[in-house]
């Protein structure tokens, strides 16, 4: 137990960005590849808050008195995530509404009727 | 001293000022791209002389190097920005005359924001900082993939847009890692840390990050999306795409393997799938109808020579890499140039339909032949000191593997040459009619591609030009020791 408890976000981490894989890779309507997209960009956004996480820490702000530097949570990763989600955004919305063309040009979205591009 | 920021910061700033521009002077969005680079070109070509000497290390916001976000202007980063702003410069003026339907004003930013992009990730020295920069570059080509406003666009962008978000998923991914591992981002920091965790731990981040940066620069399993992307992009976005985007690509590969991790024991592997990449890539271009399919799948060949020759990993071996991609960038560039026009004239992107073209578009044919030609590596053209010295630097290492596999590469050039010499063949004795109607490509569109054949074949017949530049880029890749001491002092 002690294993899942510290580990705990990872495995959910990990968790999530394995489910979104496995969503990319065997779904068939682009709509729900999307959303594996999105699962997958929470799960790595997960990953990188919990490289940096301390359990019942705070933020690091030097100025307020009595709060030791060792229970600081570490701030790059959370500006790290910050730029993450931005990106993820833009890649979401992107994606969205070329779908949105797709279907217009196609009249489905099923990603087995979408093949005129083939090697 | 000029500052290599502004390699950076006057593309995004001039990008996100277009719309502004259009307001007053609907023309202004497609003078503002040849404007920006052309200043890059500038800057580029001051800096480097001096990089040569000394590289440039420029900290934001004045902390020192580890904790903060540093540019490295090295001999490696400027070249690139040279290369990216020549090419980027060529290209625009191109599509001057080229982009004349759909958003204009929107491919202008988007154009921009792309070599911004690439720019960035050559001269980044911070790890996140370059995933940044690579989503730029990968975002701004999604969607300039769709501009044609087709079938064929629409399916090609979100099949790159899905296996690009994947792959930066994964970058990121490795990126985390490593800062568990490290606690800093700075990628002379990790360099100099590299040797004091286990070889494992570090491993796991090294696939992620290598695998999340090989589907942008197509190496083979991943590069499903290339040949898609390439042929039903606008022909200019397909140049800076084959000439720019996948080395980018590559160039991270290489940074990250050579100066980060310093893995040796992974270049045989990168050896064996560069050789795999090549194969692949000239087979299915060989059996391709469409023109730019078969151009697409030909960069795919390309770049699995390139890698070659950069995990060859000895001086002369990287020498010729970088000699390769600089070749490879200019060919490339140069047909897709002049078949943008070619299938404007012929209507149609079957090879066949462009029987009799030497006739009718003379000057275009003869720079598509002289790219052709270039690519195959005839002499006196660049494609020829090029692959002479990736085929040298493969025999002297004296290593059976290497020996093995340069061979498989030749074959690979056979193949190249059939395949070439078929279209050449079409261009210039396929056709009936005796005097077709002369109609060139207009003359702003003659005028780059005149640009690329003089440096395809000056460079060709005098390669000491660009040997010098090449040799100290090669050595700050290998030199990982000199690379950490001059960013952290």
């Amino acid at each position: 137990m002690s294993f899942l408890h510290s580990y705990a976000y990872y495995i959910g981490a990990f968790g999530l960005i394995f489910i979104g894989l496995y969503v990319i890779l065997t779904k068939h309507n682009l709509i729900k590849v999307i959303i594996g997209l999105g699962i997958l960009d929470t799960g790595v956004n997960l990953f990188l808050i919990s490289v940096g996480y301390i359990t019942k820490g705070t933020a690091p702000i030097f100025s307020r008195p009595g709060i030791d530097s060792e229970d600081m949570v570490d701030p790059v990763p959370q500006a790290l995530v910050l730029t993450a989600i931005v990106i993820g955004v833009a890649v979401l919305a992107l994606a969205l509404s070329l779908a949105i063309r797709l279907y217009q040009h196609y009249g489905t979205l099923n990603l087995r009727k979408i093949r005129e591009q083939r090697w | 001293m000029v500052n290599p920021v502004l390699l950076i910061a006057v593309p995004l700033g001039l990008a996100f000022a277009i719309p502004l521009f259009a307001l007053f002077w609907k023309d202004a969005a497609k003078y503002i791209p040849p404007a920006a680079l052309g200043f890059n070109l500038v800057v580029s070509l001051l800096l480097l002389p001096k990089v040569l000497e000394n590289p440039v290390i420029v900290s934001i916001s004045g902390w020192r190097p580890p904790f903060c976000i540093n540019l490295v202007a090295g001999p490696v980063g400027v070249l690139f920005s040279a290369i990216i702003a020549l090419i980027g410069l060529l290209v625009s003026i191109y599509a001057l005359d080229y982009i004349r339907e759909g958003a204009t004003e929107r491919y202008h930013i988007l154009y921009l924001l792309l070599l911004t992009g690439a720019t960035g990730v050559v001269l980044t020295g911070d790890i996140f900082n370059l995933f940044v920069f690579f989503e730029i570059l990968c975002i701004s080509s999604y969607a300039l993939v769709a501009y044609t406003a087709d079938k064929a666009g629409f399916e090609s962008a979100i099949k790159y847009l899905i296996q690009g978000a994947v792959g930066s998923s994964l970058l990121l991914i490795g990126i985390g890692l490593l800062y568990g591992l490290f606690g800093t981002l700075n990628m002379a920091d990790i360099a100099q840390n590299i040797k004091s965790v286990s070889p494992i731990s570090v491993f796991v981040p090294m696939a992620l990050i290598v695998t999340g940066l090989g589907v942008e620069a197509a190496i083979f399993p991943l590069n499903a999306w290339l040949p898609d992307a390439h042929s039903s992009a606008p022909s200019s976005i397909s140049a800076i795409l084959s000439g720019i985007a996948i080395e980018v690509g590559l160039y991270a590969v290489a940074r990250v393997i050579f100066t980060i991790f310093g893995a040796q024991s992974i270049l045989p592997f990168l050896a064996f799938l560069g050789i795999l990449t090549l194969l692949v890539g000239e087979m299915c271009a060989f059996s391709q109808n469409n023109i730019k399919r078969m151009l697409a799948y030909s960069s795919i060949g390309q770049i699995g020579l390139i890698l070659f020759a950069l995990a060859i990993a000895t001086s002369y071996g990287v020498t010729g890499g970088l000699f390769q991609l600089i070749s490879h960038t200019l060919a490339k560039a140069l047909l897709f140039l002049a078949v943008g026009y070619m299938i404007y004239r012929a209507g149609s992107l079957e090879i066949s339909a462009l029987e009799g073209m030497g006739k009718k578009m003379p000057l275009t044919c003869l720079a598509f032949a002289i790219g052709a030609f270039s690519l195959v590596g005839l002499p006196p053209f660049i494609g020829f000191p090029s692959k002479f010295l990736v085929v040298r630097a493969a025999l002297a290492t004296k290593e059976t593997i290497f020996i093995v596999l340069i061979g498989l590469a030749l074959l690979g050039t056979v193949i190249e040459g059939a395949y070439f010499f078929r279209v050449v063949q079409v261009l210039y004795f396929k056709g009936e009619k005796p005097n077709p109607p002369k109609k060139d490509a207009p003359v702003v569109a003659l005028v780059p591609m005149f640009i690329f054949v003089v440096l395809i074949v000056i460079i060709g017949i005098y390669p000491k030009l660009v040997t010098d530049v090449l040799n100290s880029a090669a050595s700050e890749l290998l030199n990982r020791l000199d690379y950490i001491r001059s960013v952290l002092g």
